[in-house]
């Protein structure tokens, strides 16, 4: 998520003072993404810089007002024409833990996966309340609308990244299970721990490949 | 209750609309319960309407008129009658001994109180010219237009006649004589031409063929112009519609019985008196017919429609248990929802409780409607106008109760099993076999060993037919009770099969719910058409066992004993011309008196003749003592069946040809005829003698004696008194034929010559024939048309071997069993085709050729009609046997029993009751009928289809 | 939670269930505790075989467990008879299964007066609470139309207003989004989720944690036993910025 852009998209709707920029940022995003002042201001004077923004006057109180430049139209444009970069995924320390605990000793690898589990449950859980709540109030109130659905998309969009985890997980773990009892029918001996988590092993290092994969594009 | 009735309202609205949703299934169980009632409530419609009212009644008999007066024919004497006027008898008491009965006419105008209104109602019979010939024709003189004869004729057309040279015509005589008004019309020997001025119908009476004629206009002058020419005059008989203010009450009514009239009278018919009131009903001889014959002819009726309820109910139970095998999810809903089990049974049970409400609906409705709309075609077929278009609603209702048990009834088996499910396995939707019922085959099994063991218990000690029938039905029952099981049985053979017929065996076993009923559906038709078959195909051999020829193979006997055979010249001659006549032998009979007699001197001036039996060759068992008593009670059991082998009591057997006295007057073509080729016979006959075929006639001098009776009345009552008959004797020197050879019901046979010597008067008889080959059907045809040109009534006898009588029954018994099967066989695998949709739709993912459908529904279709023909087969020959077995242990018994009473005669052979089994029937039942229904269901079944509906379910 | 000081409505005790025997024993659930209280929804997660629908169906009394009771409102119904069981199903539980809910014959109004029908309650008064009950869940415009009429979410809709006609309280939905696209099973978990609101109870069994996230309270079972759950948290906690501005 760039901050540079989201504040391009608000100051189409007409020209902001800072904090009140920081305010509907976190309003729309659900705060999600917790800005400071400082952080808004160094962005604006960056932009400024690139003449993507102009101070346009001060409202009543004296804020100083800023607006939106044809360039600046120009790059939001194109910003909202491009799809994100997949190129360069967020390094997740989910995946690398349960490459880690593959083949660990003392370690039960469901277990893992079902506290995980729990978690992203919860979360998700959490989310949806906040979303039935969203969805209540998209009902409810008409001025505001505009905001209240750009808040249930962000909502959604953390349930369905979510749900991509816990299906993740359900999919592990069928996976263990199966390579598991593949690996009894396949060994005269009762399965040991070892060969679970050595047949396991394979299908984590392959998640830990396409991960080491993906550090070193560009 | 008010809860039950909610519940149900709700099981009866899903089952409606679940009819309406699959309508070609309710449709076909609709059809099958709304077709019987339609016939029955038009056959009640149509009886109803039938019968009249009394007012009605009167009126079609009495007209406008207030009683009609006719002679009771006992002279006078006083009678007792019903308040109808229908039945009488002589008041005082003519059966003892001694008594002889009241006989003869009385003048019945002298009953008639003076001041009424009367009106003559005379009739007669003539033979009236039509465009083809002659014909028989009731005249009737009548003053039909008079306002108290109105109701009685109803005019068609025309006019009734005004005038002595009219005369009004039914409609149906015209029809039949090719006239029609306008035409003129006479009678045979007649001077006198009438015109028709109109036409009519007798409204109780569509049939009868009459002409009306005014009073004296017709039969007195017929009557006279046939005692012209020496023909004994037609008998009239004159009844007398009297109106009079008042009308005539029941004690009038029984004043005027008091001298010998009859009266039926409008005030009585209308408002009769009670039963206590009428003498006639209490004499004791006057046995009221008591309520037994209804209770059988009840029995009967109930039993029919038991039977039709039961075959309707097997054809369409299978329906309803596709139905809610269909709908096994939805009753699974029902019952996560709370549908206690009672509920799953309400809701297919108000499937069948809808179709048979439906069904009595359409029944009805189009019975009304149809009768209302055919009633002159209903009319002319029962021969009479109905009173009304009569609406009994409390009948209507009962047939409508009966449609719709037999709904119930079809549904009940289904909604049963449909409750048994549990909730989880109809949500489902898991097909497997499921446990049939076990306690039906028991039931079934245990009345198999009942039903068995009485009829045995019937055949073998009782003989009573009704055990033998009630325990072949209970048996029966149970073997259609028992079908499950049996087809189950059936399912064993399976692996043996290739493919298809494996498919359509398993599948049949496995769904037994839908199988079973058509199977016993199948059964029960087959059964009992094997039974009767069987029955009818013993019966038929026993007759033709038993029969005797009435004369030698293909020969005939054409005898006319009307008018002293005036006709007989050109009955002769319709013979030679259509018949391949070889010999024909013309015979003569004798007459005593005027040569227009008829036989056994009945007619005015008419006497009779006797061949008399000398005393000592009469029968001792037969034989009367003088003082009256019977002489049998004198012999024992022993002497009895000794006396029964005397050639004195040889009797005929009864076959042959019946004329007066045995005795025919004719000449020696008559032995070829007969087939007697004793040289000796026809040289005696041509010597004059008489030829004797019955021993006992032929006195100690050898010669037989014929009794000339001129007044056959004082004869009579010198019988009575036992005491020798008046008549002049004429005995002839017999030759008794030797060998005693079928004669055929001639005793004797005298020459014409040998007759004209001995001074008896002849007149022409008719001819003896016999023919180069049997003559065809057309040929008799030819004949018969000839006849009905002359308007005689000729006695034809045309020698055609045994006929078998029951052939056509046997086919249209077996045609239906084979409609049954097929349909039921039909039903079974249309749902089997319904419900096994998802088999055919895999057969046809995994690559089965289109064909493979087509073979599949046909062998189901084969596989159900053969299960059903074999076990019905089984199941019918049996009570055939027992039934057969109770006849033959029957009828030996009465004729040991008739030995012993000394009532058979050398004639009679003991009887012989054999059993056969209707092999062509059997084979056609259980051969062709299941491989027609096989190719049938093969031919209908769309072979393609299966994927195609896939995507749209 | 206040609604935790409640009788529960469906509380499984030590429910065990044996399918077959011998060698082809399978143990489907083995010794399951569980409480569910009025007002909340539990979603039951499990992988296949894992036991969740032989608990659904025990619970509503559809299946008899090996061992263990089974108590809705308090009473023991596997001591129950066949007709007893199916009263408690007219009177206390209501059923939506995954897809074909209604009963084709019948229009969405007769399908939700049905058990109250069944149960003996006059057709005018079935059809009145019928109706009563699909208004209050805003499917009023449905009341007259057949199944076929309708889409399937409508349908499912209509399955939940059946399940909870009368006095009846408790709903066991047995993967009720299954057959629905995203979206629409949404909207039919948002109205079962504002039913509980409303104090009734669900239990419900699917395998999508995205539906399974509308519960109070998401119970995994594996291999006919529970494993774990999640209790919700105060949602608020965890995105605390937005709880002040709102």
């Amino acid at each position: 998520m760039s901050i540079r852009h989201g504040l391009l998209a608000l100051l189409e709707h007409g020209p902001r003072y800072g904090s009140q920029l920081r305010t509907e940022f976190e309003f729309r995003t659900g705060s999600t993404w917790p800005l400071n002042v400082g952080q808004v201001y160094t962005t604006l004077s960056r932009l400024e810089r690139d003449g993507m923004v102009v101070q346009d006057g001060e409202d009543e109180a004296g804020h100083p007002l800023y607006a939106i430049t044809d360039s600046g139209r120009v790059e939001l444009r194109s910003w909202f024409e491009h799809p994100v970069d997949r190129t360069s995924p967020a390094r997740d320390e989910l995946a690398i833990k349960l490459a880690m605990a593959v083949g660990a000793p003392g370690v039960d690898i469901r277990d893992v996966i079902q506290s995980q589990r729990r978690h992203t449950v919860k979360a998700m859980q959490d989310y949806t309340r906040l979303k039935a709540q969203a969805l209540t109030a998209v009902e409810k109130n008409g001025d505001r609308e505009r905001d209240d659905i750009a808040w249930l998309l962000v909502l959604e969009q953390l349930i369905f990244q979510t749900e991509a985890e816990a299906r993740w997980l359900d999919h592990c773990e069928s996976r263990l299970i199966r390579l598991s009892s593949t690996a009894q029918a396949a060994g005269p001996e009762p399965a040991s721990p070892g060969a679970v988590a050595g047949a396991a092993g394979t299908g984590a290092r392959a998640a830990a490949g396409a991960e080491e994969a993906a550090r070193h594009r560009p | 209750m008010t809860t039950w009735f909610h519940s149900w309202r709700a099981a009866v609205r899903i089952a409606r609309r679940d009819a309406w949703r699959s309508k070609g299934r309710s449709f076909l169980v609709l059809a099958m319960i709304a077709l019987p009632i339609l016939g029955v409530s038009a056959l009640d419609l149509t009886l109803r309407s039938a019968q009249l009212t009394p007012a009605q009644r009167v009126e079609r008999t009495l007209g406008a008129a207030d009683a009609r007066f006719s002679d009771a024919r006992t002279g006078g004497a006083a009678i007792l009658q019903d308040p109808e006027g229908e039945q009488n008898t002589p008041a005082g008491d003519y059966y003892s001994p001694g008594t002889s009965w009241p006989d003869g006419p009385t003048d019945v105008t002298k009953t008639i109180p003076a001041g009424s209104t009367v009106l003559t109602d005379s009739s007669g019979t003539a033979k009236l010219t039509t465009t083809h010939g002659l014909l028989q024709t009731e005249v009737r003189e009548l003053a039909a237009d008079d306002p108290v004869a109105r109701g009685i004729m109803r005019l068609q057309e025309g006019r009734f006649p005004e005038k002595n040279d009219e005369i009004a015509a039914t409609t149906q005589f015209l029809e039949s004589s090719g006239l029609s008004v306008g035409s003129t019309l006479t009678a045979r020997g007649f001077d006198r031409t009438y015109v028709i001025s109109g036409s009519y119908e007798l409204p109780s009476d569509l049939t009868a063929q009459q002409v009306n004629a005014l009073p004296g206009a017709f039969l007195a002058p017929y009557a006279k112009a046939v005692e012209k020419a020496g023909l004994p005059k037609p008998d009239v008989s004159t009844t007398y519609l009297v109106k009079k203010a008042g009308g005539f009450t029941w004690n009038t009514v029984q004043a005027i019985n008091a001298k010998g009239v009859l009266v039926t009278s409008r005030v009585v018919v209308l408002d009769p008196p009670a039963d206590s009131e009428v003498p006639l009903y209490q004499r004791k001889e006057w046995a009221k017919n008591s309520g037994g014959a209804d209770a059988a002819a009840l029995a009967a009726v109930g039993t029919v429609v038991g039977l039709a309820m039961l075959e309707i109910c097997l054809l369409a139970g299978p329906a309803f248990a596709v139905g809610a095998r269909r709908s096994r999810r939805q009753l699974g809903l029902v019952g996560a929802n709370g549908g206690a089990r009672s509920h799953i049974r309400a809701i297919v049970l108000s499937g069948g409780l809808v179709i048979g409400v439906a069904a009595a609906l359409v029944g009805i409705v189009l019975a009304l409607v149809l009768t209302f709309a055919l009633r002159p075609l209903l009319e002319d077929y029962m021969g009479q106008r109905f009173g009304g278009f009569t609406v009994r609603p409390l009948e209507l209702l009962a047939i409508a109760a009966l449609a719709v048990l037999t709904g119930l009834l079809s549904a009940v088996i289904p909604a049963v099993t449909a409750s048994r499910q549990t909730v989880l396995a109809s949500l489902t939707g898991r097909r497997g076999v499921r446990r049939s019922n076990r306690v039906l085959p028991l039931i079934g099994f245990g009345a198999v060993l009942l039903g068995a063991a009485i009829a045995l218990y019937g055949s073998v000690v009782s003989d009573q037919f009704v055990l033998v029938a009630g325990g072949s039905a209970i048996a029966e029952l149970g073997v259609v009770a028992m079908t499950p099981a049996l087809v189950g049985l059936f399912g064993r053979a399976s692996r043996w099969l290739p493919l298809s017929p494996r498919l359509a065996l398993r599948d049949a076993v496995r769904n037994r719910g839908r199988t079973a009923p058509a199977v016993a559906a199948v059964l029960a038709a087959v059964a009992g058409t094997v039974a009767v078959s069987t029955y009818a195909a013993s019966r038929d051999a026993q007759s033709l066992a038993e029969y005797r020829a009435s004369l030698p193979y293909g020969a005939g006997a054409a005898l006319v004993t009307e008018e002293g055979g005036r006709d007989v010249p050109a009955v002769r001659d319709a013979v030679q011309r259509t018949l391949p006549v070889d010999v024909r032998a013309d015979v003569f009979r004798i007459v005593v008196g005027k040569p227009g007699c008829a036989p056994y001197g009945e007619g005015e001036g008419c006497g009779r003749f006797d061949v008399v039996i000398p005393p000592a060759n009469e029968c001792p068992l037969w034989a009367i003592a003088p003082d009256g008593s019977d002489l049998v009670e004198k012999y024992t059991k022993e002497q009895r069946r000794a006396l029964a082998k005397d050639w004195r009591c040889l009797s005929h057997d009864g076959n042959g040809i019946y004329v007066e006295e045995g005795l025919l007057v004719a000449d020696a073509p008559l032995l070829k005829v007969l087939g007697i080729d004793d040289p000796g016979a026809a040289k005696a006959l041509a010597d004059g003698k008489l030829l004797s075929f019955h021993r006992p006639q032929v006195d100690r001098n050898g010669t037989v004696g014929i009794k000339l009776i001129t007044d056959p009345k004082a004869a009579d009552r010198a019988v009575e008194q036992n005491k020798p008959v008046p008549g002049e004797l004429k005995s002839f020197p017999a030759y008794q034929v030797p060998g005693s050879p079928d004669s055929y019901g001639v005793e004797s046979v005298l020459s014409p010559a040998a007759a004209k010597a001995a001074g008896l008067t002849t007149v022409p008889l008719g001819a003896f024939f016999s023919t180069d080959r049997v003559p065809s059907s057309e040929q008799r045809q030819r004949l018969d048309a000839e006849i009905a040109k002359l308007g005689s009534n000729v006695e034809l006898t045309l020698e055609q071997g045994w006929v078998d009588e029951n052939g056509l029954v046997l086919l249209a018994l077996t045609v239906f069993a084979g409609l049954v099967t097929i349909g039921a066989a039909g039903i079974a695998t249309g749902l089997a085709q319904a419900d096994a949709e998802a088999d055919l739709k895999t057969l046809a993912a995994v690559g089965a050729p289109p064909r493979v459908r087509r073979m599949l529904s046909g062998f189901q279709c084969g596989v159900v009609a053969a299960m059903g023909v074999v076990l019905g087969s089984a199941a019918g020959v049996l009570p055939a046997v027992g039934l057969r077995l109770t006849e033959e242990r029957e009828q030996m018994r009465s004729y040991q029993e008739a030995l012993d009473q000394g009532w058979v005669g050398v004639g009679d052979a003991p009887p012989y009751v054999p059993i056969v089994v209707p092999w062509e029937t059997l084979a056609a039942l259980l051969v062709a009928v299941p491989l027609g229904a096989a190719l049938l269901a093969a031919l209908v079944t769309r072979s393609r289809g299966a994927l195609a509906r896939r995507a749209a379910h | 939670m206040s609604t935790q000081q409640q009788q529960p409505v469906l509380s499984l005790r030590n429910l065990t269930r044996v399918h077959g025997s011998g060698a082809t024993e399978v143990h489907a659930l083995r010794g399951i505790d569980l409480d569910v209280h009025p007002g909340e929804l539990v979603a039951v997660m499990g992988p296949s075989g894992s036991g969740k629908s032989t608990l659904l169906t025990i619970a509503g009394g559809l299946d008899n467990p090996t061992s263990g009771q089974v108590f809705v409102e308090g009473t023991d119904i596997t001591a129950l008879g066949v007709n007893g069981l199916a009263a408690l199903r007219r009177r206390s539980i209501g059923y939506v299964f995954q897809d074909y809910n209604l009963i084709p014959a019948l229009t969405a109004a007769e399908n939700v007066a049905l058990p109250r029908e069944l149960d003996g309650i006059s057709a005018r008064k079935a059809r009145t609470e019928a109706l009563a009950a699909l208004a209050e869940m805003d499917l009023g415009q449905l009341a007259d139309r057949f199944p076929d009429e309708m889409s399937g979410g409508q349908q499912q809709r209509v399955a939940i207003a059946r399940a909870l006609v009368g006095d009846r309280r408790l709903v066991l939905a047995d993967e009720p989004t299954g057959a629905l696209d995203s979206e629409t099973g949404e909207s039919v978990l948002a109205l079962l989720r504002s039913r509980c609101d409303a104090g009734a109870a669900g239990i419900m069994v699917t395998h999508e944690p995205r539906f399974a996230a509308w519960a109070d309270r998401v119970v995994f079972l594996r291999d006919g036993a529970v494993v774990d759950q999640t209790l919700r948290s105060d949602a608020d906690s965890l995105l605390t910025g937005r709880a002040a501005q709102r």
